[in-house]
């Protein structure tokens, strides 16, 4: 996990779990395969004659071929991007970054945390992994944690729940 | 914890009231109650009509008008089946039948709605098939209104509006109690959610004095609706229609203009209506806000409830130096109809000095000893003025006119978001306000060593974001901002405003005094106002981070 360099000593990103990575490779490879069918569907169809002359060729070929270069930088992008995923506690909050090319770092305070949440989906749990969302007053805050180990999504919920009664303010 | 728990599943609620709730809920309005203050009451009588008026009138409208029509048809043509006194009687029996089921609606939604004032709690009971009981705590307000809707003024009743931090509907609304009633009871609640009880006499809750600050006269409402971003479409649409109707020599166009000009009219009006008679006065319970032509509006936020303030100021305005500012209350959210604006405005419009004015009332201390400069810079300034920190050079091609006004400057206290250039803005968070924040750069952003930083708020029109700031800047805003926020919260006063904090008892002076011993201090409140630093001596500019 690569450091800014205005990080304050001492802070330490943890890391999601590498089966998180499997779960998104699983969902990846689904949801590019339906879109490759669906898009190959006129091609299909122009091959084989029931359609006549309406997509021209190059369109039929096109559609698919774009879908496909477009599913497959996602695939290579993956990797990268769970990897940018990465939490860390701190006294008074919680640090959440993620993105590659576009990166967001958000600091929620403990005090601040109306409540946290634990979901888990078929996929996940087959996996054993979880995702953890927290909630603040502002439903602009958007900081979900995806890929935690589930031991360790319910340890960090547990944990961020005393450190938010510890630390309650209004709002 | 909010608003939507049922009194029935609180049985831990302090042991007189639950007792109350908990027989009030079996059988609506049985049997006397521990504590006098604490009744289960009844709205007043004839608000269901002034609620249901309109359906009201509508029903009569079509019944009349159909029933006075078939009176015509049957005196000309002859062919009603009934003989014509027959068709007379039914009709108006239909008619009596009609408005006796709506009143005998309207009784029973009456007669099942009650409500109470605990000394922790407000509670509602209504509705008769489908019930609801609703408990919202007192010491959660976020803010309390008085509406009076111009049918209810004409029967001198209000409705009163309890809002708790769900940014959706009023957790508790009451519609519509006798004006005087309506008061009495926001002096309760507020007496009870700010911790200032007298134990002897519970009832005898004064309402809390308050000093007018700021008064816009109504003309400058009107100036500023005319100045305001509306003329402007108005002025684009008219120069459209015009150049059309000339160049195909048709006066047809000139028609889809009608449109135009009543929806310009409708939004001078609304303008008009709300912000007619704006006043805003400041008193122990907090900001006081009372406005409105038609429907009036009286708002009391208590302290520390606001918790982002936007000042903006569009094009126009520049040439009277007008600003409007708005703010973000936690149980306001964000409505985008008429009535939920002008709730969000702190003020309409006004001149630099009243934004002052009502900067100083949400923010009295500003965290540093240049506020005037300060804040002035963060309304009409640019570039580093005043320890702002704007959009750096090298990245003015990302924002080729704003570049300069971008920017932030911290305080002590709060921190000032600047932004727009025809649209000038100026978003203040304080520091104990912040819910969280994130910083966000794109691969454009990195190539300019620039980051985006936004803050999240309670649901509201301010949106607390700086654009294009130097990255190692951004940075180290993000970090510090995260250690003055919790550095703030815990400094924060309680929840229960009047619960005074021992250290600060002696600085409120008279006030606090008398709040130790009555239920509500006698002396007027002290306007907090901000003193330019040239007005207090040679002070050391350093008063900012």
């Amino acid at each position: 996990m690569p450091r800014e360099p205005i990080d304050p000593s001492g802070l330490q990103w943890s890391r999601v779990s590498p089966k998180y990575l499997r779960v998104r490779l699983l969902g990846w490879l689904i949801g590019s395969l339906v879109w490759v069918v669906l898009c190959s569907i006129p091609l299909v169809l122009r091959l084989t004659g029931a359609w006549e002359s309406f997509p021209p060729l190059g369109v039929a070929w096109g559609l698919p071929a774009v879908v496909l270069v477009i599913a497959a930088w996602r695939g290579l992008l993956l990797p990268r991007q769970v990897a940018a995923i990465g939490y860390a506690e701190r006294d008074e909050d919680l640090l959440v970054r993620q993105g590659v090319f576009f990166q967001r770092t958000m600091v929620v305070p403990y005090g601040r945390m109306q409540y946290v949440d634990v979901a888990v989906g078929p996929l996940e749990r087959a996996f054993g992994i979880c995702t953890l969302k927290l909630h603040t007053a502002s439903p602009a805050t958007n900081a979900s944690l995806p890929g935690l180990p589930t031991e360790e999504g319910t340890r960090l919920r547990e944990q961020l729940s005393a450190r938010g009664e510890a630390r309650l303010a209004g709002l | 914890m909010t608003a939507h728990e049922p009194s029935g599943g609180v049985p831990a609620a302090a042991g007189p009231e639950g007792g109350a709730g908990a027989e009030g809920a079996g059988q609506p309005g049985s049997g006397p109650v521990a504590r006098s203050g604490d009744a289960w009451q009844r709205v007043h009588f004839i608000s269901p009509l002034v609620r249901g008026w309109i359906a009201l009138a509508a029903i009569l409208y079509f019944v009349g008008r159909d029933w006075f029509e078939g009176l015509f048809d049957a005196g000309t043509r002859g062919r009603s089946p009934l003989p014509e006194g027959v068709g007379l009687l039914l009709a108006a029996g239909v008619v009596l039948g009609v408005v006796l089921v709506i009143a005998a609606a309207f009784f029973i939604s009456w007669y099942f709605t009650r409500y109470q004032v605990t000394a922790e709690h407000v509670r509602v009971h209504s509705g008769v098939v489908f019930r609801q009981q609703r408990q919202a705590r007192l010491d959660r307000v976020q803010a309390i209104d008085i509406v009076q809707p111009f049918l209810a003024r004409i029967f001198g009743l209000a409705e009163l509006k309890f809002e708790v931090a769900d940014a959706g509907e009023s957790a508790v609304r009451l519609a519509f109690l006798k004006l005087d009633d309506a008061r009495k009871l926001r002096a309760t609640i507020l007496a009870r959610a700010a911790g200032v009880t007298d134990p002897e006499h519970p009832e005898e809750v004064v309402e809390a004095p308050e000093r007018e600050v700021v008064v816009i006269p109504p003309a400058r409402v009107l100036g500023a609706a005319v100045l305001s971003g509306t003329t402007i479409a108005l002025v684009v649409a008219a120069a459209v229609v015009v150049t059309l109707g000339v160049v195909f020599r048709t006066p047809i166009i000139a028609t889809s203009f009608i449109p135009v000009v009543i929806g310009v009219g409708g939004s001078y009006w609304s303008a008009l209506n709300t912000g007619y008679n704006f006043r805003a006065a400041t008193s122990p319970d907090g900001i006081r806000l009372r406005y409105g032509l038609l429907d009036t509006r009286a708002q009391t936020v208590p302290p520390g409830r606001v918790q982002a303030l936007g000042i903006v100021q569009p094009p126009l305005w520049r040439l009277k130096g007008w600003y409007r500012v708005t703010g973000n209350v936690a149980g306001y959210g964000l409505s985008a109809s008429n009535e939920g604006q002008a709730r969000t405005t702190l003020l309409p419009v006004g001149t630099r000095d009243e934004v002052l004015q009502i900067l100083a009332l949400v923010l009295p201390d500003p965290g540093t000893l240049r506020p005037v400069e300060v804040f002035s810079a963060g309304m009409t300034g640019r570039d580093g003025e005043e320890g702002f920190i704007t959009t750096p050079r090298r990245a003015r091609w990302l924002a080729p006119l704003a570049w300069r006004r971008n920017g932030f400057a911290v305080t002590r206290t709060a921190l000032l978001l600047r932004s727009g250039v025809l649209w000038r803005q100026l978003v203040v968070v304080p520091h104990e306000r912040t819910q969280s924040l994130s910083i966000e750069q794109g691969p454009v952003d990195r190539r300019f060593r620039v980051a985006n930083l936004q803050f999240q708020t309670t649901p509201g029109p301010v949106t607390p974001r700086v654009s294009l700031v130097d990255s190692a800047g951004a940075w180290e805003l993000f970090h510090g901002q995260a250690v003055r926020a919790a550095e703030a919260r815990r400094r924060s006063g309680p929840e229960q405003w009047m619960k005074s904090r021992p250290a600060e008892a002696p600085a409120q002076g008279p006030g606090a005094q008398a709040s130790a011993q009555g239920p509500v201090p006698d002396v007027l409140p002290e306007v907090p106002v901000y003193v330019p630093a040239a007005a207090q001596g040679e002070e050391p500019a350093d008063g900012q981070r």
